[in-house]
């Protein structure tokens, strides 16, 4: 034990304890850039994705603009073929999705209580690819008696809660009651009637649209459809950067307009996502010249200790013995600066968790934040220790390491 | 384990294109074949300048900077790789070199027990034993780099017989020791040497240690 402490007290002298510091303060504030930053972007897009669960933020779904007489005077509403290539050919567009609308009548009735409860409705349905989590049993097999699922916008709901129950002394229903009602939709044209049962699969506040399986679609509109299913009046986008201003102003030169637009919220995601990046950037960037102070220090410290290095091997140490009271250093350094950036970003966290959970938003486990610090740290000190393994083997007294001459 | 050392044909490169010269051409070792086997005592006697603790730092492979070869039974040790040293270091061949290698900021003990430790081979009795029985036990707790070189040589001495060996290199294990010291150590020495029947390879330009000398070579 006393020999093993002289060993270490051997190899540490030389030890420039400033430069060591220098490392560990530039590489925690690195590290703890890189960790805020992630936590951030986790917590802030659970945000956005706690908005609905059934597509994520990365879609978007545009009209054309209802403008006063165009609509009457036959202007088109629909998207031709030749409008959607161009807008495909966008390129912050990853790809596209049709609303199929119906071409015949729907009436629902719902019953509550002793009151039945009758209206006329639409349906539309989008690809089934463009979910991102597709709901429970989100299909439908003609004759198979079993109920249409079907999506229903919150807007609807909150509309019919806050408009229409109240003003006319009905039951207010929340989205886990109406999920339990009986739907019956009658289904007539092209001098056809039926009726099916339905089911309300959930709420999503991004489709405002009363949305069905594609296969219910296809059907309905093949059985009662005049003319089959008109052209697609609205489209989904799925787009690879959610508040890029490119997609505005196309939106705005074609006479488009995104639909439940929440412009601003898209807006507000995209900086954030350009400062989340500005800041992991400039973290890393820190942390790599950290790890450049770090290798520096070393090579330094094992250059005016190679004499010792060179002795300890002589005596018969190997070269691994000798790394590991540096692997012991480094290690011991750079787990401290991992656990203190840790601790700085949950500290940091706790700036604008409070905000959010007034907002009655729960933020995101702290574990991706922790794992990519803890790749980077781990990342940092296996560098460090090959640059030490090789210094040291280069320094093995050893025959063939010198050039021989025959 | 060894049982043999043979230098072949072997010259520090230091030395090439002096082969006609002295000492190259009157010297028993560079350009010949020649083997030490255990157990034995060899005497390598040498003026100063011929090459004597290249020659150790040949055998012992810290150095390669020469031509021909050097045989471990027979086998080259150009081909012997780190771990291999490692463990030849520890077992089979212990070095005393002239410069002494000790680390001046330890006490006598630390430097005596960062080489113990790797072979755990000695007691602490034995070592604080032969501290005392060469003079120097009271400056066990004593940095090694306030001692006189006379006393240094000593302790390098006993942290060279820390380990089990089969051939002992000495490279003027006594040129700072008076004939009562030379005397001491010469007498550990030879009864370390005769517990493992390994062989001793001393050099000397003058002050011989009083080993019983078997061959007596001229370098």
């Amino acid at each position: 034990m006393k020999a093993a402490s002289a060993l270490h007290r051997l190899l540490r002298r030389n030890i420039s304890a400033a430069q060591l510091t220098g490392y560990a303060l530039a590489n925690l504030v690195g590290l703890a850039l890189v960790a805020i930053a992630v936590q951030f972007h986790s917590d802030v897009n659970s945000v956005m994705e706690a908005e609905d669960s059934f597509t994520s933020r990365d879609y978007i779904v545009i009209s054309r603009k209802v403008s006063g007489l165009g609509s009457l005077t036959g202007g088109r509403t629909s998207f031709s073929p030749a409008d959607i290539a161009d807008i495909e050919a966008q390129p912050w567009v990853r790809r596209t999705g049709s609303f199929t609308a119906s071409g015949f009548n729907v009436a629902a009735t719902v019953d509550v209580g002793s009151q039945g409860m009758s209206t006329a409705l639409f349906l539309e349905s989008i690809p089934t690819e463009f979910f991102d989590r597709v709901p429970q049993g989100w299909d439908y097999t003609p004759g198979s008696g079993k109920p249409v699922p079907v999506i229903v916008s919150k807007d609807y709901l909150t509309l019919y809660n806050f408009g229409f129950a109240s003003s006319r002394n009905m039951p207010r229903v929340s989205e886990s009651m109406i999920g339990m009602l009986p739907i019956r939709l009658s289904l007539s044209g092209a001098g056809r009637q039926q009726w099916v049962d339905a089911r309300i699969a959930g709420f999503s506040s991004r489709l405002n649209t009363i949305a069905v399986p594609e296969s219910f679609m296809e059907w309905a509109n093949s059985t009662f459809a005049d003319n089959g299913a008109p052209d697609p009046t609205r489209l989904i986008i799925e787009v690879n950067s959610p508040g890029n201003p490119a997609i505005e102003k196309y939106l705005d030169s074609h006479g488009y307009e995104a639909a439940g637009d929440n412009a601003t919220s898209r807006r507000a995601s995209y900086f954030l996502s350009v400062v989340t990046a500005t800041v992991l950037a400039v973290g890393s960037v820190i942390c790599i010249l950290a790890f450049a102070i770090l290798t520096l220090s070393i090579f330094l410290l094992l250059q005016k200790n190679s004499e010792k290095i060179r002795s300890l091997m002589m005596l018969g140490y190997t070269p691994r013995a000798v790394a590991s009271t540096y692997f012991t250093l480094v290690g011991a350094i750079n787990a401290a600066v991992l656990a203190g950036s840790v601790g700085l970003m949950l500290l940091a966290s706790r700036l604008w968790r409070g905000p959010l959970a007034d907002m009655g938003i729960g933020s995101a486990s702290p574990s991706v934040a922790i794992a990519i610090a803890a790749a980077i740290a781990v990342g940092i000190t296996l560098l460090n220790f090959a640059a030490i393994t090789r210094i040291i083997r280069k320094r093995f007294p050893q025959p063939h390491k010198t050039k021989q001459t025959h | 384990m060894i049982d043999s050392i043979t230098l072949d044909n072997v010259l520090p490169r230091a030395f090439a294109g002096m082969e006609n010269d002295d000492p190259v051409k009157s010297s028993e070792v560079w350009l010949k074949r020649i083997s030490f086997s255990r157990p034995g005592f060899y005497m390598v006697e040498a003026e100063s300048g011929a090459g004597k603790s290249s020659m150790c730092s040949f055998i012992y492979g810290s150095r390669g900077d020469y031509s021909g070869d050097i045989l471990f039974d027979g086998r080259s040790v150009r081909q012997i790789g780190t771990d291999e040293w490692c463990r030849l270091r520890q077992r089979a061949i212990a070095y005393l070199p002239q410069e002494l290698m000790l680390f001046p900021e330890l006490t006598v003990i630390d430097n005596i027990e960062i080489k113990n430790r790797l072979t755990r081979h000695k007691s602490e009795r034995w070592i604080l034993e032969t501290l005392a029985a060469l003079g120097i036990e009271k400056k066990a707790a004593v940095p090694a780099g306030q001692l006189s070189v006379g006393q240094q040589q000593r302790v390098a001495i006993v942290r060279t017989l820390c380990q089990p060996f089969n051939f002992l290199l000495l490279d003027e294990p006594v040129s700072h020791l008076d004939e009562r010291n030379n005397a001491a150590v010469a007498s550990i020495i030879e009864a370390e040497a005769r517990e493992n029947h390994a062989a001793v390879i001393a050099t000397s330009v003058g002050n011989k240690i009083k080993l019983p000398f078997t061959t007596t070579v001229c370098l």
